[in-house]
């Protein structure tokens, strides 16, 4: 069992708890996201196999290494380049909608682009960083947040308010026909293999089919936390009523005997690391491959240049985004992102198998 | 050399920061922070709504007991009313220990005032985990009492409505975000616990029954028990049984609830309520052997089986279902016209009632 290759799938799959995924799957929970949860979780595994045991043939090299010495140079710009744009998107969207979720619940006299700065500073230093480093640095987040992150949802897992008819009564929508929007937001909890792509440098050695079977583990739970808990709180017509439904969840337990009653804040307090690691290695792909498209090393001045035009992204996107439309275009992202994954990981299988032999 | 660059962006970056935060935060003494909320209904005025804050004022010393401050405000919405106490208070007023809202008898007798209800749970700086209930006479009154056992405002409420201090089977207490999902959700409907305000005591032993829009019920103490019962949410209790002329008391420490919602095709469906109870026979007018406590034990399911009929009636007469029946027919029936069916079956529905007694001993002596 290989751990880096599964914290760069479980912290995706963490960081889907509270934004986007619950949202848009409770919005169909009566009109097929149920049966599109079942079909998602077939697709994410088998895509992750497929992903990771091709880039599994090239040990300790990410795709620039991989493709150095590639001749056509013009489609090694168009592939590289539309990676980074989903990468670095994808990154974006989790920060824009936490900072949302940070001021609305935290401080909301705050200005956003404050809070933005103070993040972009943290998000710039640990992208630089060797490829290496951002992995040790991940670990530690992950290994003293998760504990505590699972201990919430195991209060909730406990909760006499939970009602598990409600869950039962989403449940039995079952035979709906399946929305492809929560397809697509479904399989996002699994998409975090495609990470390998530059952290394929740190993994060496095969990838066992126990990893594998852990994935599927974790994916079928926490689908189930993300989907179900909030419908259980707030009930099956009820749910879809929240702007946040796992924060609004968050603050519906109750921790009577810690220093802190309620446990909104203590989520929030978990989730900024984990969302800060989870921007930063999206980022860290979409940099590296940036690197990895120019010839030569990269100049101080490009670098410059590179991190301007994500932090020019980024306040534009904190500026133009508000919390409403953010959801709407979340909702078509996914499904670009669901088409665009398929395609580069069944290029990328082809290309690894005609390659090898 | 690179790292250092590095950090000089950084300092940079972070010293800017300081250029960006404008008046954000206010420090904890320029804050007034809200215990608890009464809505009451106006009277002698065009405005409808009778806002209340309860303010809480701190003390340096430990000594002596906290005071309060209750501030009113006559409104149509509740929004402007607190915009317009904000005037009234020299500090900010900060909701976030807000923990217990009491809404005035008359408010949620009158239809129409959902909106109210959704305020509270738009409004981000309100805990979901405040607990609601319903003030009588009315919400300011409750507000306004301060039993001589409390030393923080408004913590006798806190203690009473949560488990923390006194636990009994009389109070249903109800939290914010609960009574939301039950003013939503087909097939359970809100329930509310009724205050009382008793000059320098809270009482707490009724129950106000929602539809989906206003309270059309109140049970008395012995019903809000039965009630308390089904939910599974409590377990202590005494319970009166009557056998000939002895009357002997039985204190229950364990309560277990089950029901099954029955549709035989062609009959008349029935809902079958399971009730098993554990407990000790606290006092009697008469000894009571042991050996014959089986038989009190047949009179205790006797009278139980009883009294859970009558309340489930009376409830399902009223077209109510806090104990939420429909939404178990709901959950175990895959058509989507299940709620339109439930509701043709619920007005004639039957209940089995079956209890189980069990008294473990009568206590020191027999």
């Amino acid at each position: 069992m290989n751990r880096y290759f599964l914290y760069l799938v479980l912290l995706n799959m963490i960081v889907n708890v509270i934004i986007f995924v619950p949202k848009i799957l409770i919005e169909y929970r009566y009109n097929g996201a149920v049966m599109g949860v079942l079909i998602a979780i077939p697709i994410g595994i088998a895509l992750n196999y497929f992903y990771s045991t091709a880039i599994n043939r090239f040990p300790e090299q990410g795709l620039p290494e991989i493709s150095a010495n590639s001749k056509h140079r013009w489609l090694k710009i168009i592939h590289f380049g539309s990676i980074q744009l989903i990468w670095f998107s994808a990154g974006l969207i989790t920060l824009v909608g936490f900072i949302d979720i940070l001021v609305r619940f935290i401080n909301p006299e705050m200005p956003k682009l404050a809070l933005l700065v103070i993040y972009l500073a943290a998000i710039f230093l640990i992208i630089q960083l060797p490829t290496q480093r951002v992995v040790y640095f991940m670990e530690i987040v992950l290994f003293f947040n998760t504990p505590l992150i699972a201990f919430i949802i195991f209060k909730a897992f406990a909760n006499d308010y939970l009602s598990w008819d409600s869950m039962l009564e989403v449940g039995t929508h079952i035979f709906e026909r399946p929305s492809i929007k929560s397809i697509a937001a479904a399989t996002y909890c699994f998409s975090g293999y495609s990470n390998l792509i530059i952290f394929n440098r740190v993994i060496n050695g095969k990838l066992k089919v126990l990893n594998f079977i852990a994935i599927f583990i974790f994916g079928v739970f926490n689908l189930f936390t993300t989907f179900f808990i909030p419908i259980g709180f707030h009930g099956s017509d009820g749910a879809n009523e929240y702007l946040y439904p796992w924060i609004s969840t968050a603050d519906s337990l109750r921790l009577v005997y810690s220093p802190i009653e309620r446990v909104i804040f203590l989520f929030l307090m978990f989730y900024m690391s984990i969302t800060l690691i989870s921007v930063s290695v999206h980022w860290h792909v979409a940099y590296e491959l940036i690197k990895g498209t120019f010839k030569e090393k990269v100049s101080k001045k490009q670098n410059l240049l590179i991190l301007s035009i994500f932090s020019g992204a980024s306040i534009a996107g904190v500026i133009f985004l508000n919390t409403l439309l953010l959801n709407k275009v979340t909702v078509y992202w996914m499904i670009v992102r669901l088409g665009f994954e398929i395609v580069l990981v069944a290029i990328f299988f082809i290309w690894a198998r005609r390659r090898s032999v | 050399m690179k790292s250092l660059s590095n950090w000089r962006l950084v300092v940079i970056i972070l010293s800017s920061i300081i250029l960006l935060n404008g008046c954000g935060f206010k420090d904890i003494d320029k804050r007034f922070f809200v215990v608890s909320i009464g809505v009451d209904l106006a009277k002698n005025s065009s405005k409808k709504y009778l806002v209340s804050l309860k303010f809480a004022i701190p003390k340096a010393s430990r000594d002596s007991p906290t005071e309060f401050e209750i501030v009113s405000e006559k409104a149509d919405s509740i929004s402007e009313a607190v915009r317009i106490i904000k005037t009234k208070v020299d500090k900010e007023v900060d909701f976030s220990h807000a923990k217990v809202i009491v809404v005035g008898e008359e408010v949620v007798k009158e239809k129409g005032n959902a909106g109210i209800y959704y305020w509270f749970t738009r409004r981000r700086d309100i805990q979901a985990i405040a607990w609601v209930a319903i003030g009588k006479p009315t919400a300011l009154e409750v507000l306004k009492v301060k039993p001589k056992s409390e030393f923080i405002p408004s913590n006798a409420l806190f203690l009473s409505l949560g488990k923390d201090g006194s636990e009994t089977p009389y109070v249903i207490s109800e939290f914010l975000f609960d009574f939301k999902y039950r003013l939503i959700e087909r097939g359970i409907d809100p329930m509310l616990p009724i205050i009382e305000a008793k000059k320098d005591i809270l009482e707490i032993n009724k129950v106000g029954l929602f539809n989906k829009s206003y309270q059309k019920l109140a049970l008395n103490p012995e019903e809000t028990k039965i009630v308390s019962f089904l939910r599974k949410r409590e377990e202590k209790s005494a319970n009166k049984i009557t056998k000939g002329k002895i009357v002997v008391v039985i204190d229950t420490h364990k309560v277990k609830t089950k029901y099954k919602i029955h549709t035989p095709k062609g009959k008349t469906p029935y809902i079958k309520v399971n009730v098993s109870l554990e407990g000790t026979l606290e006092e009697a007018t008469r000894r009571v052997p042991n050996e014959k406590l089986s038989s009190y034990e047949k009179a205790a399911e006797k009278t139980l089986n009883k009294e859970i009929r009558n309340v489930l009636v009376k409830i399902q007469k009223a077209n109510l279902d806090p104990i939420g029946f429909g939404l178990r027919y709901r959950s175990r029936h895959f058509n989507n016209d299940d709620w339109e069916e439930w509701k043709r079956i619920y007005p004639e529905i039957k209940f089995k009632v079956q209890t189980k007694m069990q008294i473990e001993d009568t206590g020191l002596i027999e």
